[in-house]
Order: C-alpha cells, then structure tokens, then sequence
C-alpha cells in the first residue's frame, strides 16, 4: 500500500508542480469568466456610445415615396432622436445605376458602410436590397429589416387614415418570452438556450479533461518506457499496481484542476451582478439551471469512471508504442472512440431525450460525456441514470483489466509495435 | 551451511519460437560476487529478470535468499541495476532517489538521510555543489549513473544484482564501482553482477558462471576453473627463430593439441595425454634454444574464447575490456 502510495504521491505531485498545470488551472476560470461576462459588457458599452453604426448608410429611395426618409429615422432612433443619420438619395429606375456606382465608391472609401436600395417590391412588403461592408454582422442586418419592416408598416397605417402618433403607439411591440423550466424538483430558473449553454459547458469540460489527462497518463507511461525507467519500477511494484498508481494519480491532478475551475466558476457566478454593476452591465442574458446536489454527485461519478475507462486504454496504447510519433498513429482508435459523443453533440443537444441521445448515454465510451449533458438539460429517468452508471463502471473495470495484461508485457518490449494478433496474445499470457 | 541467496533449478524461458534460457541452473553462495558471463543474447538479462520476478519462467524453480522469488517480501531486500539505465529526466535528483527508495520501503525521512551520504560519498554534494536540487537531465552521463546505482544500493539490500554495470563507464566511475563492490562484499552482502568484460570479473569475482545459447557452459570459483584448466596450456619463447625440426615437435598431435604461434611467443596447448616435461624434452632434443618455458594459468577470457568459441564471440564478445 505504501508503494502504491509513493507512486500516486509521484504522479500527482510532479504533475501539480509544472508550469504548464499552474496556468492551465488559471487560464480556465479566465476564460470562463471572459466567456460569461464580456458580452454583457461589450453590449453595455455598445448602448453607451448612441445609435448604432447601422446608421451610417445612403438609402436610395427609388419607391417614389417618404419611404427612405422614414427608414432613416427609424435607424437613428425614431423622430425624436439627434443621432447620426443616413443619406436618403431619391432615385429612378433610370439613374438607380449609376447612383450605385456612386454609393459603392463610398463605402469603398469607407464613408459609408453600406447602401440601401429601397424600391416599388419594398412597398409591396416584399423585398428589399442592401450592399455593404458589415452584411455579415447579423444584428445589423436584423434592426436593418426590422427598420423596413416598421416603416412599411407604418405608411400603409396611415395611408389607411391613421395618425402617425396612434400608427407609432400600435406598431410598439417588443416581446421577450420568459422561460421556466418544469422539473421533478419543481420550477428552476434558467431556459431552453441556458440549459443548452450548461450542457455543452459541462460536456466539453469533461470532455477536455478526460482527454487531455487520458493523454498524460498515454505519456506518462511511454516517458517510462522510453527513459527506461520502467525497469528499475517493476523489479519493486507490479506492473498491476504501478498502473493503477498511475492511472490514481493522474486522475488525481484531473480532478483537482476540475474543482478549482468548478470552484472559480461558482464564485464568479454568485458574485455576477456586483461585477456586472461595476462596468454598467445588466445581468447576464442567462441563468445557470440548478441541477442540484444529486446531479453534481453523478456528473462526479461519471468523470471519475469514465476517465479511469479511458485513462487504461490510453496507457495500454502507451505500452505498446515506442516514441511519440508511433503513439500518435496508435492513439487514433481510442481518440476516435471518444470524439464520437462530440461528434453527435448537435443532435444530443437538440433532442436530449431522443433515441440517439438515450442510446450514446448508455454505452460506456459516451456516457461520461453524453449522460452528464443530457443531466444538465432534461430530466433523466432513474432506470436510465443507474443503467448507464453501471455500463460506464464495468467498462472502466474492463479496461483497467485489458491494460494491465497488456501493459505488464509492452513495458519491457521494445521494437516492433506488436499487431492485433500479437496483443492478443499478450492479453492471453499467463 | 545456510541456504544459498540465489539458487536456479532448470529454468526454461522461450520467447515466440526461440529458446532464450534452457535448463539453465546455478546456485550462488550467500556473501560472495557472482559474475554471470557471456555474450550479448546468451541469456544472461533474461536470467536476471526471472530471478527478479520481473518475468516468468516457463518452468523450474528459482529461490531467492531463501523464498520463491515471486515471494512478495524479498522484493524489498533485492537491489537492480538494470542494463538499461534510465531515471525520470524531468525529476529533481533528490526526488527521483526518494521515490526509488519509497518504492523499496524505506519512509521518506530516512531515504533522505542515506540519499546525503551517498551522493557525499559519490561526489554529487560538497561544500561547494549540490547536484540533490537539479533536474536528471541537467546531470552528465555519469553522473546520471551514479544517481542510478545510490537508486540501487539505497535500500541496503542483502542481494545486489548489477546488469553490465561496467558498460558506458569512464575509469574513473568503474573504478568508484568496483570500490563500492568490494565493499558491499565486505559488509556480507552477495552481489550478482553480468559483464562481458573478463578481466572485471576474473579480478572481483569469487565463483563465475559462463553462460552462451542459454546454457551453462562452466561454473564454479573463478581459482578452481583455472586451476582445473591450468595444465593444459604451454607459453615458450626462443632466443632464435624455431628451426625445422622445432616445428616438427609442435605438429605432433600425439603431443600437441593445438598451436597459437606468434612468432616471439609459442602457445601451446598440450594433447590429452602428453604433459609439459615430455614436451620441454622434445624441444631441447630438437635443438631448440629456449629462453622460457611456462605453464600458464589460462585468463578467463582465455577459457571463456575456448568454451563459447569464435562464432558466439563474434557475435556479441567485446573482449579484454
């Protein structure tokens, strides 16, 4: 047991100890931080600076009508407003052209960002035409329409004999819809496009760290090989006990970087509105459902047994390979076996309880990443959430087993990567 | 007399097809330096890690100080160098040496008390330098060597066992080598150590054993082995160039077997029933001046070159090292 100790202690604590872990835990929380109240910020800051740039634009009116000069009203901010405005250049059919040529050599010279053609298919409420440097920027394309929109809108109120006043008062409508999300445990905050946000959160967090750490334990087995190590090692553990010292180990430093983010990440979020206040923000545009302490446990359980299941097929690659460039080419099977959960991500996220979803959450390779994402966004039934805990157990079981059999024979043998047959044989041997 | 620290009855290995250890037995006493002798590919690494349980045999037996050698508690009272060397590159020194004590049982405090004195000992720290803080890496190649055989003496095991110790040796380092082995000698410890090297062995070993294709070809104390091969074999040396019937003497089978003829310096190995005195006539008969006549007691390396012969030792012999 002591020995066992003095491997993981090893393990953990050279790994704890390099710089490259020092920032990778720092940069995490960073990141999330950035992630969760930059935009908040960026579009305080936004308002603050007035009207948007949309505004700064030529409109060429060619309906015949007030119908450019409405639009630019309505993008600098309605009547009342003193922003920015755009040009309106009225036009025919027969000078629209070369008025074009005109407009394009602005925004070429960047005075304007774009041009507007505003024509007869315009009023009809059909179609409208924009060129510019920002047609990518899909806000501004929205309150571009929107501002159309309106304004067609409101000419035919008034030509139907309304007063611009009342036409104004009735075209007013902004609804945002407010979500609840119905649960066993009741009403949580936080909708659909949070729940979305917290599952793909929580998968790619596991997802990443069961990856990068399955490949530390890849390396740290090959590092012994190579170095030679490896030898001195078994002459006073067994192989057995010195992958699973290993294998502890680096799981170890896994989980404390996860509890540090975890930990940072809480802090952030419960102190969100002071920070936000401090730049002027409002909230933030979303709220973290609550999964409760039980969910917390299982997503726990689910990193721990499905890193240990990859954690031994990394190290038992990691045995059969002798330098970084064939562990490259051999790793392939195990990567791909892990990116299938991410590769079916979309549809998981889309329907977390369809088929594909229930399927990727109970086979041992997905679980650990399809069955903490669909936790964080619907209700898992008991049944499903004890049957997939139980696959991903006995596949770690299994996987630990094969990489020991393995792993005591590849540890001392160099040269040829062994085939198929040849691993099978050493899986065999007594 | 008490059990042997290392007895091996009838090993077996065989490795896809080829057979890497046959039969091989051998029996070292407690408290002596063992050398294992032999070729590349004789066998002698698979021997020493089946005796450490690193590897299984296929079958027969092996004891070690007195238990199995799978036997979980002997572990700790075995020391290994292994052919191979290697450490942790990217460990401090202090670390590494720890850990390979820990991992020997020994509790962090007191794997750090015997890790001073024996990088005091080896040089690795003086008043002025401290190597205990670097990086593996940092360190020179023989110094890396040292770090690895305190990593396997740390523990004060009963039973040492050194694979090619000599091999990327400078004099001086080998020389700290054989020191530390006379003494472990000394203190009552066995020390098994394989080498190609036949002058290391024949100077520092009390019994050898030559093994080549997986077997044993002699065994036993490195005097007896010469003493039993002594008479045999002829040194002669003339003031003048041997004439004709000098010659004649030597290419009579029924008194010499065989000739190493160097021009200055005749060797010869006597036939089976001729002996020395009869020879030493027919020389002087002959009309030979002879300025010495010797029997030799043969080298190790010489016995070694007879029993293994010349297609082993092209193929793995590295010679007089």
């Amino acid at each position: 047991m002591d020995k066992l100790m003095a491997v993981i202690r090893r393990e953990y604590f050279e790994r704890v100890r390099s710089r490259w872990f020092v920032i990778a835990t720092l940069f995490g929380p960073v990141l999330f931080g950035a992630l969760m109240f930059l935009p908040s910020i960026l579009t305080a800051r936004d308002q603050a600076k007035g009207p948007a740039d949309v505004a700064r634009i030529v409109i060429l009116d060619a309906s015949g009508s007030a119908l450019g000069e409405r639009v630019a009203s309505a993008l600098s901010g309605g009547v009342s407003a003193s922003g920015k405005s755009a040009v309106v250049r009225p036009v025919t059919s027969a000078t629209l052209a070369s008025e074009e040529d005109a407009a394009t050599r602005l925004v070429i010279a960047d005075s304007v960002r774009g041009y507007l053609v505003l024509d007869s298919a315009t009023l009809a409420g059909r179609t409208a035409r924009y060129a510019g440097t920002n047609t990518t920027a899909m806000l501004d394309m929205s309150t571009l329409e929107r501002a159309v929109q309106r304004s067609v809108q409101l000419m035919r109120m008034e030509a139907a004999g309304l007063d611009q006043a009342t036409s104004a008062q009735l075209t007013a409508v902004n609804v945002s819809m407010v979500t609840e999300r119905l649960s066993e445990r009741g009403r949580t905050e936080g909708n659909a496009f949070s729940g979305f946000l917290f599952g793909i959160g929580v998968a790619m967090l596991l997802y990443m760290t069961i990856f990068i750490y399955g490949l530390n334990v890849m390396r740290g087995v090959l590092e012994e090989k190579q170095s030679r190590v490896a030898e001195v090692v078994v002459a006073s553990i067994s192989p057995t006990r010195l992958l699973i010292g290993k294998v502890v180990g680096v799981g170890s430093v896994g989980l404390t970087q996860l509890t540090i983010w975890v930990a940072l990440g809480w802090v952030m979020y419960a102190l969100r509105d002071k920070v936000l206040s401090r730049f002027d923000a409002g909230g933030l545009p979303f709220a973290l459902p609550d999964i409760g302490l039980l969910g917390g446990l299982f997503i726990l359980l689910f990193f721990v047994f499905g890193f240990l299941f990859y954690a031994g097929l990394f190290a038992a690659v990691g045995a059969t390979v002798n330098s970084e460039q064939e562990a490259q080419q051999a790793q392939m099977p195990v990567v791909l076996l892990l990116l299938v959960s991410v590769m079916f991500l979309q549809n998981i996220l889309m329907q977390p309880d369809g088929t594909l979803a229930v399927l990727l959450s109970m086979l041992p390779f997905s679980a650990p990443i399809v069955m903490p994402m669909r936790l964080s966004m619907t209700d898992v039934p008991m049944v499903q959430l004890i049957g997939s805990l139980t696959s991903v157990m006995a596949g770690a079981v299994a996987a630990t087993w094969l990489a020991a059999r393995i792993y005591r024979v590849g540890l001392l043998m160099y040269g040829k990567r062994p085939s198929v047959r040849e691993l099978a044989k050493w899986v065999s041997r007594r | 007399m008490s059990e042997p620290a290392v007895s091996i009855r009838q090993v077996v290995k065989r490795y896809d097809g080829h057979l890497a250890v046959r039969e091989l037995s051998l029996t070292v006493p407690k408290g002596t330096v063992y050398g294992l002798l032999g070729p590349n590919g004789a066998g002698k690494t698979t021997s020493i890690r089946m005796l450490l349980n690193i590897i299984a045999p296929d079958s027969g037996e092996i004891r070690v100080l007195g238990a199995p050698h799978d036997d979980p508690r002997i572990v700790d009272r075995v020391g290994y160098l292994p052919e191979e060397r290697g450490l942790y590159r990217k460990m401090q020194v202090r670390r590494v040496l720890r850990f390979l004590g820990e991992l020997k049982g020994l509790s962090g405090k007191e794997a750090d008390r015997r890790i001073d004195s024996w990088l005091e000992r080896l040089g690795l720290k003086s008043g002025s330098e401290d190597w205990s803080t670097a990086k593996v890496d940092e360190l020179s190649r023989g110094m890396q060597q040292k770090v690895q055989f305190i990593g396997s003496l740390l523990h004060e095991p009963e039973l040492v066992v050194l694979d090619e110790p000599f091999s990327g040796l400078d004099p001086i380092n080998a020389q700290a080598l054989k020191d530390t082995v006379v003494d472990l000698r000394k203190q009552g410890r066995t020390v098994i150590f394989s080498t190609h090297i036949m002058d290391n062995a024949e100077r520092m070993c009390d019994s050898v054993c030559i093994i080549a294709r997986g077997e044993v070809v002699l065994d036993g104390k490195v005097s007896e082995i010469r003493d039993r091969e002594s008479a045999r074999l002829v040194s002669i040396s003339f003031t003048e160039a041997p004439t004709t019937a000098v010659e004649a003497v030597f290419r009579d089978t029924a008194l010499v077997a065989r000739v190493d003829d160097s021009h200055q310096v005749v060797e010869a190995e006597l036939a089976a029933h001729a002996s020395a005195p009869a020879l030493l006539t027919r020389l002087i008969s002959a009309g030979a001046s002879i300025e010495r006549f010797e029997l030799i007691r043969p080298s190790l390396h010489r016995i070694f070159l007879e029993r293994v012969g010349a297609t082993d030792v092209e193929a793995g012999m590295s010679g007089h090292g």
